[in-house]
């Protein structure tokens, strides 16, 4: 057997994808695959080019390169797509005009993999009310039954761009939570975007960190642990510490920490406390950057 | 065909307030307004007017009160296609609709379709509800004006069925006629918004002005584009034929008006203006397809 036919087809498969406005490119030929049942966070500045790389996977806006998404052309396959892929884009909102009854019967008829009862069970505990109508709601709470709708829908795609910006820690860890328990089954691939990388390194299993439309780091978060370390320096050691090409160094309170990216551990522990960087710690190292450096012309 | 349907409903819900709402406070208005005349004795009509019976004072205030309702219905549909087509993108809603697995042309279409069926509908229904409030007004005008038989009521009921099927009939041709009309303000609806209000006009305004500016004299009246248009905008019935089928002592001859209407059509004009409306429709899709516009 061909080693392409023991490997299954990856969910999301990008070639080359470029993207620009007017003269400028804002993505620089970007290549990955995401494969099925997975956890990917893709994390990056503002204006780094994660909603656009979202919304060139979701067939929301024109492109160069290869995209396939369950593979097919997301620009020119968007419904047919829309029913295996379900999203929540950051700016996203409900229409304002349904009552939430409205809104499960109209997805009822429209979504064929729509399951009014499961939406219906997951505002259980909540207060959105079946009668409310949706533009008396508040924003956490419409945050709730979009996702309740989402997760109603048995999807093989779930993007989720910043979906929970604007929302308090207690709405958003609950988010993640159900999300996780409720929703995520080995068949499933989740794709998130999120400024709080902390919130989601817990559920992640691969991470993504988009620079300047440019794709710095994507790997495994068991190899994150294994590729990178911080390393809280010694003050006799600084020199010594340096002199092994650290990626990152900054001076907290008078402490030196550095992250290193391949240095063996053991040469590490005989100069001071070797850790695991956080993603937050790995984000800030890898992500320096120069205002506009993105832009090319 | 089951979204379709959900889609159009989704319009409905949307739009509900003209062509649900608005008739049914305008009903109650009109009820109110001429109760009170008639109860506070407010009616002067003299008796030289010359209506024969009863009936045919309910025929030709049924037949207005169609008139009025058809201008109500052309009105709010001009202003239905210049917000309904650009509407999915406030507060943001574009990127759910976007999430659905419908195509753009099918999510336009059923806008289209809505503005040409449920919502006449309606207004069809708000004339059927007037008819009956005119008859109750017929029977409280006799008070005043007793010299006029009364109608039974099931010459009233079959008055109404056939100016009602007249009505019928001219709404559906005349949405047919204007339907690139719609299309064309909806299609700019989904590029300028409601600034399509203003554009749905000037822009042929500014072609038949850039005709007369390069081709001065060579076209009939304001030019050959304006002309076409002033010809598209009317959908009128003979005024002979209006006359001939009220103005006698007899029931609504409904045969002369049905005849008058479908003999004046120009048949091809009204397949050439769908297609146009189609075309209109698609190229908004394409539009909406490419452009992410929040």
């Amino acid at each position: 057997m061909s080693e392409t036919a023991q490997r299954p087809a990856p969910i999301v498969s990008a070639r080359g994808l470029r993207k620009h406005f007017g003269r400028t490119e804002i993505l620089h030929g970007l290549e990955f695959d995401i494969p099925a049942g997975r956890i990917y966070g893709l994390v990056g500045h503002n204006g780094a080019g994660k909603t656009t790389t979202l919304n060139a996977l979701l067939g929301l806006t024109s492109y160069e390169g290869t995209v396939r998404v369950l593979g097919k052309d997301p620009y020119r396959k968007r419904a047919e797509l829309m029913e295996n892929v379900a999203f929540i884009s950051d700016v996203a909102s409900l229409p304002r005009f349904l009552r939430v009854r409205e809104l499960f019967a109209l997805v009822s008829n429209i979504h064929p993999k729509f399951d009014q009862g499961k939406a219906r069970a997951f505002l259980e505990g909540t207060d959105v009310r079946m009668e409310a109508r949706i533009k008396h709601l508040s924003k956490g709470m419409i945050a709730q039954l979009h996702l309740a709708v989402v997760m109603a829908i048995d999807a093989r795609l779930l993007v989720l761009d910043e979906p929970t910006l604007g929302l308090d820690i207690t709405y958003r860890k609950r988010f993640y939570r159900r999300l996780l328990e409720d929703y995520m089954t080995g068949e499933r691939t989740l794709l998130i975007t999120t400024h709080q990388v902390d919130e989601i390194e817990f559920m992640l299993s691969d991470i993504m960190f988009i620079r300047d439309g440019d794709l710095v780091l994507h790997m495994r978060m068991e190899t994150v642990s294994t590729k990178y370390a911080q390393l809280l320096v010694d003050p006799a050691n600084v020199a010594a510490a340096r002199a092994l090409g650290p990626i990152y160094a900054e001076t907290r309170f008078g402490q030196t920490a550095m992250v290193f990216d391949g240095v063996d551990r053991e040469r590490l522990e005989a100069l001071g406390a070797v850790s695991t960087p956080t993603l937050s710690d790995l984000f800030v190292a890898l992500m320096q950057r120069t205002p506009g450096a993105g832009e090319r012309r | 065909m089951k979204s379709m349907i959900a889609l159009i409903k989704r319009e409905y819900l949307e739009h509900r307030g003209a062509f649900l709402y608005a008739p049914i406070g305008l009903l109650a208005i009109f009820t109110l307004a001429i109760a009170s005349a008639l109860a506070f004795n407010k009616v002067r009509l003299p008796y030289e007017v010359g209506i024969p019976s009863a009936l045919k004072f309910y025929e030709l205030a049924f037949a207005f009160a169609g008139g009025l309702w058809f201008v109500y219905l052309m009105v709010a549909l001009f202003f239905y296609y210049a917000d309904a087509f650009s509407a999915d993108r406030r507060n943001n809603a574009m990127f759910f609709w976007k999430s659905m697995p419908v195509t753009d042309f099918k999510v336009l279409s059923s806008k289209m379709l809505a503005g040409m069926t449920v919502f006449p509908a309606l207004i069809f229904i708000a004339l059927l509800a007037t008819g009956m409030v005119l008859y109750f007004h017929t029977m409280l005008a006799l008070v005043v004006m007793p010299r006029l038989v009364v109608p039974g009521i099931l010459d009233v009921i079959w008055s109404s069925l056939r100016i009602g099927f007249f009505g019928l009939v001219y709404l559906a041709l005349a949405l047919l006629w204007y339907a690139p009309f719609y299309a064309w303000v909806g299609a700019l609806s989904t590029v300028f918004r409601r600034w399509s209000i203003p554009l749905a006009l000037l822009v042929p305004g500014l072609i038949g002005l850039l005709e007369n500016l390069f081709f001065s004299d060579t076209g009939p009246g304001a030019g050959h584009f304006l002309g076409f248009l002033r010809q598209r905008a009317d959908f009128s019935l003979d005024r002979r034929d209006i006359q001939a089928a009220f103005m006698s002592d007899q029931p609504v001859d409904i045969g002369i008006l049905l005849n008058s209407l479908v003999g004046g059509i120009d048949w091809v004009q009204l397949a050439g203006g769908l297609i146009f409306a189609a075309l209109a429709v698609y190229a908004a899709s394409e539009y909406r397809r490419r452009v992410i516009s929040t």
